[in-house]
């Protein structure tokens, strides 16, 4: 089986490699960004995981607790000498200038840096820090994005000036469509996406994604959103359609900490996941984060050698090599896209059958998708948290002192390369394991919660849940299998 | 419905028979992987022609089991490797040995341990390194960006 596999990705390469080297000049220093990948977690860890999160959910369904505790939020708002240091004037705009400067550097040292994609600043601050990064930051912190979002330090600079300059305020924005929801940001993380994955994946026949198209593809988002906020307003736009704001926003509704009307708080841990899903598109973004990883772990694992079975047929029927794998992967990430959405409506489909409730199927799938949030940010560690790891130890050495990759120390620290060996394969497995593990029991809390909130009786409620249960036992081992596939 | 002490127990119980079944699991394994050949070459035989080489390659396999004599060897023709993408494996700890053999004058780079050598036609690459980061990692002809084959260094 496996020799069979890597018998047609073996061809395929070369094929592709051939016919790409009579088209193009090979890419000079195709890179990929990792240096190192994990090893698929061995038999025995993925049995063990397996059987524990059954033992987790049979415990789950025995301690059933019959009053919803999560829908109170229980908000604190912590004392002013706590609060004054953090939320004022003077660390909103350092934050703000904060933002607008990294989002600076990435378009500087994207355009003008190397086009070593792992010795330039761009992509790994883009791909890692900010964004595996801010979601580590968003879960424990709140949401910490909207205070140094450039975009939003940049409009609402401008609205100031306008105010000033013309003495009056600037026009009211039109209306925000109630019906598009988060869908917008949808779209956006779906680009980011495929930007990432896609477009970025440095095969044999492609380069991937250069520094310089990853800066110019920041510069068009950067216009797109100054567009947008000046149509439907700075804060709606931030709240609904910018696709960091958004995706951010989501994983901080975990967090126990939040900043309200200027002022911080505290607040019961997950609480404001419970009301977070009440805009339309919520459903699909949580399905669409669980998917692209999905997608990320299959391609390397599972899927990869049918896919690269049908990128080597497309190659013998004369298709331009870049456009077959491109169109390859866009198929094969839209079916897992299509795969987790359609388990997910499957088990909320299951679960209106029980009756006990007449809300339409999209009312019920938005009341419970909250509850995957936890298992979206489960994935995420699975799969990327060795990455990141390494990864950030270049970006605080040699890409925070050398942006551009042109042999510059800017801030006269060490250009060490990165530590492999920091953490082995037996800790990466453990962190990959509980942290599916810990989704799996976090998302079962939450879905059992809304589930007294909703039904009124406590025996509808629990009938429900077989079918949560069911589905997040599903999803969890998915992300079991693909670990135990990864990379082989 | 239940007593706070009765849920105390059936946690108690189920992180019990978690920590048993790994405790029996994971001593399972490290008792399976040590008996496991290690430092083989997987040679996929259906493609893999340039029959000199492919006898080799046989012997290392067998080999295998008295600490490879005989170290694997990644042909490189015409700038492509030999019988696709070449898999390499070894053990945390043990030495990586392998050759990089080429018709092509080349910059092998293995990724991760960032080791480089030149490969000439007629002078080929010996690469020779301890096993100490545990992982996947690329081997890549560094001008064309190519990869030529996939080291893995399992945990002992």
């Amino acid at each position: 089986m496996i020799a069979a596999r890597a018998t047609r990705a073996a061809a395929a390469t070369c094929l592709a490699a051939a016919v790409a080297a009579a088209l193009y000049p090979p890419p000079a220093s195709a890179h990929a960004l990792v240096g190192k990948q994990d090893l698929p977690i061995p038999p025995w860890l993925f049995a063990w995981g397996a059987a524990l999160v059954l033992v987790v959910s049979f415990v789950a369904l025995t301690l059933a607790w019959r009053r919803a505790r999560f829908e109170d939020e229980n908000r604190r708002p912590a004392p002013g000498w706590v609060s004054r240091p953090v939320v004022n004037r003077a660390t909103e705009l350092l934050a703000g200038g904060i933002g607008v400067l990294l989002l600076g550097v990435v378009v500087w040292s994207g355009l003008s840096g190397t086009e070593a994609p792992d010795r330039n600043f761009s992509l790994t601050f883009v791909f890692v820090t900010f964004w595996l990064g801010l979601v580590a930051v968003s879960v424990l912190f709140g949401d910490v994005f909207r205070a140094f979002n450039p975009w939003r330090a940049i409009a609402r600079g401008f609205a100031g000036l306008f105010r000033l300059v013309a003495r009056q305020d600037p026009p009211r924005p039109l209306p925000y469509p109630q019906r598009l929801g988060r869908w917008p940001a949808v779209g956006g993380l779906l680009a980011f996406l495929w930007l990432e994955l896609i477009y970025g994946d440095s095969g044999q026949v492609t380069a991937g994604l250069t520094p310089r198209t990853l800066a110019i593809a920041v510069l068009i988002y950067t216009a797109f959103t100054f567009v947008a906020m000046a149509l439907y307003g700075i804060d709606t736009w931030i709240e609904r359609g910018e696709t960091f704001s958004v995706y951010f926003g989501m994983f901080a509704t975990m967090a126990p900490v939040e900043v309200r009307d200027g002022r911080l708080g505290v607040r019961r841990v997950l609480s404001a996941a419970t009301r977070w899903a009440v805009l339309p598109g919520s459903a699909a973004l949580v399905l669409v984060a669980i998917g692209g990883t999905t997608y990320d772990g299959a391609q390397e694992g599972v899927l990869g050698g049918v896919i690269s079975g049908v990128f080597g047929r497309l190659l013998d029927a004369g298709v331009n090599p870049t456009f077959a794998l491109r169109a390859t992967n866009t198929v094969f990430m839209a079916l897992t896209l299509a795969f987790v959405a359609a388990i997910f409506w499957l088990g909320v489909r299951g679960m209106r059958s029980v009756g006990g409730t007449d809300m339409s199927l999209n009312r019920l799938g938005r009341a419970f998708v909250h509850g995957f949030i936890p298992i979206a940010l489960a994935y995420l560690v699975a799969h990327y948290f060795s990455l990141a790891v390494f990864q950030e130890q270049a970006q605080f050495t040699y890409l925070l002192t050398d942006p551009l990759g042109d042999g510059s120390n800017i801030f006269g620290i060490a250009k060490d390369p990165i530590d492999y060996g920091l953490i082995g394969a037996n800790a990466v497995w453990y962190v990959q394991v509980a942290a599916l593990v810990i989704g799996h029991v976090t998302a079962l809390v939450l879905a059992h919660d809304k589930a007294i909130a909703i039904y009124d009786d406590p025996r509808i409620a629990a009938r429900s849940q077989y079918w949560m249960l069911g589905l997040m036992v599903g999803f969890t081992s998915l992300g079991l299998f693909l670990l135990s596939q990864a990379n082989q | 419905m239940q007593s706070n002490a009765g849920k105390l127990a059936i946690v108690g119980v189920a992180i019990a028979a978690a920590t048993i079944l790994f405790i029996v699991l994971s001593g399972d394994d490290s008792d399976n992987s040590s008996s496991a050949p290690v430092g083989s070459v997987e040679r996929d035989t259906e493609t893999g022609e340039s029959p000199d080489r492919g006898e080799g390659i046989e012997q290392a396999d067998e080999a295998t089991e008295e600490a490879s004599s005989e170290i694997p060897v990644i042909v490189v023709k015409g700038g492509q490797p030999a019988g696709g993408v070449q898999e390499l494996s070894f053990t945390a700890g043990q030495q990586i040995a392998f050759e990089v053999d080429s018709d092509v004058a080349e910059e092998v780079h293995v990724h991760g341990y960032d080791v480089i050598a030149e490969v000439e036609p007629g002078k080929p690459a010996m690469f020779s390194f301890q096993a100490d980061i545990e992982g996947v990692f690329e081997v890549e002809l560094e001008g064309s960006a190519l990869q030529i084959a996939e080291l893995t260094v399992n945990p002992e």
